[in-house]
């Protein structure tokens, strides 16, 4: 069923050219970002007495900060892709399709949100043009590229369920869409709240709940069960607000 | 004292005999009755006409109908089974238009249907849809965009997608609203053709649909249940006392009534057309004799004296007219 439901959402999303325009801007941009990070790191490089060069590190430079800028331009690209999966079957009173049916609402979410993800791979798998660069100037290192690859699918999984949840409250897109995008920001700031508290229990809680301690901790490889157990549950808990949402139908 | 088992005996028929048994359901949204305390049933494989004006709550009463709104109080019975949205027992069961079809404007009419087919889990997906496209006319745009239709093909495919899984019990919210007068009709024929397999509740405000294709109907206004029961039941219920038609020859004018011995007239309408009046007497009998005897011997020359049978539309105007 669940299949059926993806390639349904997968199908509609590639109909439009919304698809298109997404992943072709989200490669010119990171594309652009890419070059920026290049020259500046051999600008750098260049100005530095040949002594000091090795202390300059290419994937601290380049591959982490093009990977954070990634993070960065799912702030807006996410809340797009996410906006209008319930906001626009409210519009057209299509769930009641689904609720006509034996389907059941966690599958209609979890759906949806694969075939967000889809899309976003789409979008990433874009970008492997950049690996294939840094691989032909002789940096081989694939356990970087993997945990960077990783850091920002994890993020686009946590993303996309706070997108779906969103889109479940409003049956206006554009709402919806400005719900996740300040969703998105708000998990970004309770990290900087974490980073000014005097008290120690409280920066800490702060820095678990935030997003960015996670998203950096696994981008420079060091994956632990902490991080996996925070993006599963975060994704669960608000795929769980979506589902409450969608019933409050019932209401 | 022990109920007898004839009521027990007639509850079971009553359940058996009818499809749907809507009991003493009411809705409440906040500072608003949508449905107050409605009851009524529908026979297995009757078409059940549900009227009323917009606003009457006919589209909440076949949510809650459909599983797809909780009832505030009240039961409702499918099948037996009493229904409730977080049960799934019933789905595949009711097929269900609701009054904006559920369509995706961006999928083709087949790669639609296909989908709810396989929501559905029908197993001879192809076969059916092949059926279903040819049953409705829709073969010729099964391959175009659903957002490009017209309102009467979307109409149709919204009514091919509550038929497709072949549910027992169909619930049409105003099928026929807003089409035009060809796509009324060959709508009409098809909801009776299905009629011959089917239960259908079928809601509408056009009052001669109801009558043309109904076998039972259900009027509701501001919520709650003005009558219910079969199309004679309704006439003879509402017929306000004895509606006569009386025609004079030209000129004459119609004498004092009130003599009229025990009868007591009620309102006297004088139609335009010629000297036709319409009278109406507070009388469970046919009283016409006895009132050309007497409009003969105060010298008027009658020369129409018939019985007018209301029509469903009077009826309907009245009871949502009179107790607004």
């Amino acid at each position: 069923m669940i299949w059926t439901l993806w390639k349904k959402e997968s199908q509609s999303y590639f109909a439009s050219p919304l698809a298109y325009v997404l992943i072709g801007l989200f490669s010119l941009i990171s594309g652009i970002m890419f070059f920026n990070l290049l020259v500046t790191y051999s600008d750098g490089i260049q100005a530095l007495p040949q002594n000091m060069t090795q202390t300059v590190s290419f994937v601290e430079e380049v591959v982490l900060r093009l990977f954070a800028n990634i993070n960065f331009l799912f702030l807006v690209f996410i809340p797009l892709i996410t906006m209008r999966l319930f906001s626009e079957e409210k519009r057209q009173e299509t769930l009641e399709l689904y609720w006509m049916s034996p389907v059941r609402d966690w599958q209609v979410i979890v759906a949806k949100g694969l075939a967000a993800m889809t899309l976003i791979l789409c979008m990433l798998t874009m970008t492997m043009i950049f690996p294939m660069i840094i691989w032909g100037v002789g940096i081989h290192d694939t356990s970087v590229l993997f945990a960077a690859y990783l850091s920002v699918i994890l993020n686009a999984m946590a993303y996309i369920s706070l997108g779906l949840f969103c889109s479940s409250i409003s049956g206006n897109q554009i709402i919806a869409g400005l719900l996740s995008i300040l969703g998105i920001m708000f998990l970004w700031m309770i990290t900087w709240g974490g980073n000014l508290n005097s008290n120690f229990l409280i920066a800490e809680i702060f820095t678990y709940v935030g997003i960015t301690s996670h998203f950096e901790r696994v981008l420079r490889g060091v994956i632990g069960t902490q991080d996996i157990i925070y993006y599963m549950t975060f994704t669960f808990f608000f795929g769980f607000l979506t589902a409450k949402s969608l019933d409050r139908r019932n209401w | 004292m022990r109920p007898s088992y004839s009521l027990y005996i007639n509850l079971l028929w009553e359940e058996m005999d009818n499809i749907l048994i809507v009991d003493g359901v009411s809705k409440e949204y906040p500072g608003r009755m949508a449905v107050d305390q409605v009851s009524f049933s529908v026979k297995r494989g009757s078409i059940h006409g549900f009227l009323g004006p917009n606003g009457a709550g006919k589209s909440t009463t076949m949510k809650m109908i459909a599983g797809l709104l909780p009832v505030t109080s009240g039961t409702i019975k499918l099948f037996g089974e009493e229904v409730h949205p977080e049960k799934r027992n019933l789905k595949n069961k009711v097929g269900l238009l609701p009054e904006n079809a559920p369509l995706y404007p961006d999928m083709t009419v087949e790669d639609y249907l296909r989908f709810v087919g396989k929501l559905h889990k029908i197993k001879d997906l192809e076969a059916r849809l092949e059926k279903i496209l040819t049953d409705l006319w829709l073969t010729n745009v099964r391959k175009r965009i659903i957002g490009n239709l017209s309102k009467g093909y979307k109409q149709r495919v919204g009514l091919a997608q509550a038929i497709f899984y072949d549910a027992p019990f169909l619930i049409l919210d105003e099928p026929t609203n807003g089409l035009d007068p060809q796509s009324v009709v060959e709508l009409r024929e098809f909801i009776k053709l299905l009629a011959k397999e089917k239960t259908i509740l079928f809601s509408s405000h056009v009052l001669s649909e109801v009558e043309q294709i109904c076998d039972d109907i259900t009027i509701i206004h501001q919520g709650k249940i003005r009558a219910s029961g079969s199309l004679q039941e309704i006439h003879k219920k509402f017929r306000q006392g004895l509606v006569l038609r009386i025609g004079l020859s030209s000129g004459e004018t119609l004498p004092d009534l009130s003599a009229f011995g025990k009868y007591e007239t009620g309102s006297v309408q004088h139609l335009n057309t010629e000297d036709q009046y319409h009278l109406t007497f507070e009388a469970d009998r046919d009283i016409r004799p006895e009132l050309a005897r007497y409009l003969v011997e105060k010298g008027v020359k009658l020369h129409t004296l018939m019985v007018e049978s209301p029509e469903l539309e009077d009826i309907f105007l009245h009871m949502t007219e009179t107790r607004r």
